[in-house]
């Protein structure tokens, strides 16, 4: 995925300005930056979902941008927001299929390692997604988006908010799709500690621009002190 | 006693034509939340459009019916497409936008075919009447009863079985999470809409020989329809299935008591009183947010 000079707006205002970034495939780049400064916008973007853009963002040949967002999912790429938005009338079992109706190749099967990834989903198969607790919706979330046998992840904190004992399964499963799956991850993190030892790259963003990037070893307590603490 | 019966009958064959007008109504509003004021004209439609299968091609109503609701289907698809669509963010211009279609299509057909009424026959084979007792029903009363349940069943089974129905149901609750899994919202909304204007063109088609067939016929319909849906809660089949037999009956047996105007006046201050106590029906669906 490649990114050149992009814009993002909501309504007339530029969220996004001037955004560049390479990511090449199976690599994993962590974003990082405070509150507001346009990071979940710059993965809304990804998929479509800002008022308007401009610049240059290509997958692979495919232009991003002129694309739709059911159009932009077919090409792989599984998108895990922020707040999960799982569907919670549907059971697991539906949300989980769900992501298959991203699938080019038509298939509607579930498979199988997601429940050795999260036994609790297979548990919990036949529950409403809305009865849930929050680290299991966001386990859902995950599994939902690998249901479309996705060649990129797109995460925005999926850590947020979510009971300790589960923040390290999720963040076990993240590292694993990455290394041994070999899916290209874009992850939105306010945990440092967790990007630098996850990522293969970062990107610092500030008011809507990239201020930072670099290797993960180049992301020095400096940095952090910088651009990333209050 | 005999005279309850009958009533209790009429007020149920009523209630019948009105469950398939609501239940267009009901999917259209709890899918895209669009007040389709044109769906009145959209059963009148059905009705001409079985009158001209039978005048021109000497089709009965029974043959006549999927003719008609694929026709009077594809009609509410090329508005949705159209017009509909380009509203999505403005609901209440939708209110204002489909009452102008339904305006237009009752002129281009007093315009086309002629302001008198028109009849159609119904099928010989349910000409005849079954008496129990003292009660009086006519076979093809008892046929639009049976097809309006078959109608029910078959849109909560679209709703709940199909891969379309999990589509719609996930759009109705997230379209923007829908999207990013690959379901095209649009499309799912052109087809909704043009399934609800099909379900109207059967209900013009199946009162054909119980009704005149006018250009205005769809006006007074769609008023009941409408209390349907709010007494039954918008978007809830339930809802629209008990709303209707509970609006049919109270019509049929006040007006038998009192006569058909005191009749009417009563249900509607029953149903202002009712929309007092429950705002939102009697089976709010917590689906749209």
């Amino acid at each position: 995925m490649h990114a050149r000079d992009l814009y993002s707006y909501y309504g007339k205002s530029p969220v996004l300005q001037g955004v560049s970034f390479d990511l090449a495939p199976g690599e994993f780049l962590s974003v990082l930056g405070r509150n507001g400064v346009g990071k979940t916008t710059l993965l809304k973007t990804i998929m479509g979902l800002t008022d308007r853009c401009a610049g240059a963002l290509a997958f692979g040949d495919s232009d991003l941008l002129s694309l739709s967002t059911p159009q932009r999912s077919r090409l792989g790429i599984g998108y895990i927001p922020q707040g999960r938005e799982i569907i919670p009338q549907f059971t697991v079992r539906e949300n989980i299929l769900m992501g298959t109706f991203a699938r080019t190749d038509g298939r509607r099967e579930i498979p199988e390692y997601l429940f050795e990834m999260f036994p609790i989903l297979g548990d919990f198969i036949s529950r409403r997604g809305g009865d849930l607790s929050g680290g299991q919706q966001q386990q859902l979330a995950i599994a939902r988006a690998l249901a479309m046998d996705p060649k990129i992840l797109i995460l925005d904190e999926p850590t947020e908010g979510i009971q300790p004992n589960i923040v390290k399964q999720i963040e076990q499963a993240i590292i694993r799709l990455n290394r041994e799956h070999g899916l290209g991850i874009i992850l939105v993190e306010q945990n440092v500690p967790f990007a630098r030892e996850a990522s293969d790259r970062f990107l610092v963003l500030d008011k809507g621009r990239v201020v930072m990037s670099g290797r993960s070893n180049e992301l020095t307590d400096s940095i952090v002190e910088e651009h990333l603490t209050f | 006693m005999d005279v309850v019966f009958n009533q209790l009958f009429a007020g149920l064959s009523m209630a019948s034509i009105l469950l398939i007008i609501a239940l267009g109504l009901a999917i259209i509003y709890g899918t895209m939340g669009v007040i389709n004021l044109a769906h009145g004209e959209f059963v009148m439609l059905g009705a001409y459009a079985t009158w001209a299968l039978q005048s021109f091609a000497g089709l009965g109503v029974l043959a006549a019916l999927p003719l008609v609701f694929a026709a009077v289907a594809a009609v509410g698809w090329v508005i949705e497409k159209l017009m509909v669509q380009r509203l999505y963010h403005r609901p209440l211009d939708t209110i204002l936008a489909t009452w102008g279609i339904g305006i237009i299509l009752q002129q281009a057909v007093r315009l086309s075919v002629g302001a008198e009424s028109r009849f159609v026959k119904g099928p010989e084979l349910l000409s005849g009447n079954t008496e129990i007792g003292a009660l009086v029903m006519s076979n093809y009363r008892l046929f639009v009863i049976a097809f309006s349940i078959f109608v029910l069943v078959g849109s909560w089974m679209l709703m709940t079985r199909t891969e379309f129905g999990t589509k719609l149901r996930a759009v109705i609750q997230n379209r923007g999470i829908s999207e990013c899994y690959g379901i095209e919202s649009k499309r799912i909304y052109s087809i909704t809409f043009a399934y609800g204007a099909g379900l109207a063109g059967i209900a013009g088609a199946l009162i054909t020989p119980l009704f005149s067939t006018i250009p205005t016929m769809g006006t007074g319909l769609v008023v009941d329809a409408f209390l349907v849906v709010i007494v039954g809660g918008l978007g809830s089949l339930i809802g629209a299935a008990s709303a209707s037999v509970l609006i049919g009956e109270a019509t049929a047996l006040l007006s038998a008591v009192m006569n058909d105007t005191l009749g009417r006046i009563a249900v509607l201050a029953g149903i202002i009183i009712l929309i007092r106590f429950r705002p939102r029906g009697l089976f709010p669906s917590d689906t749209r947010n």
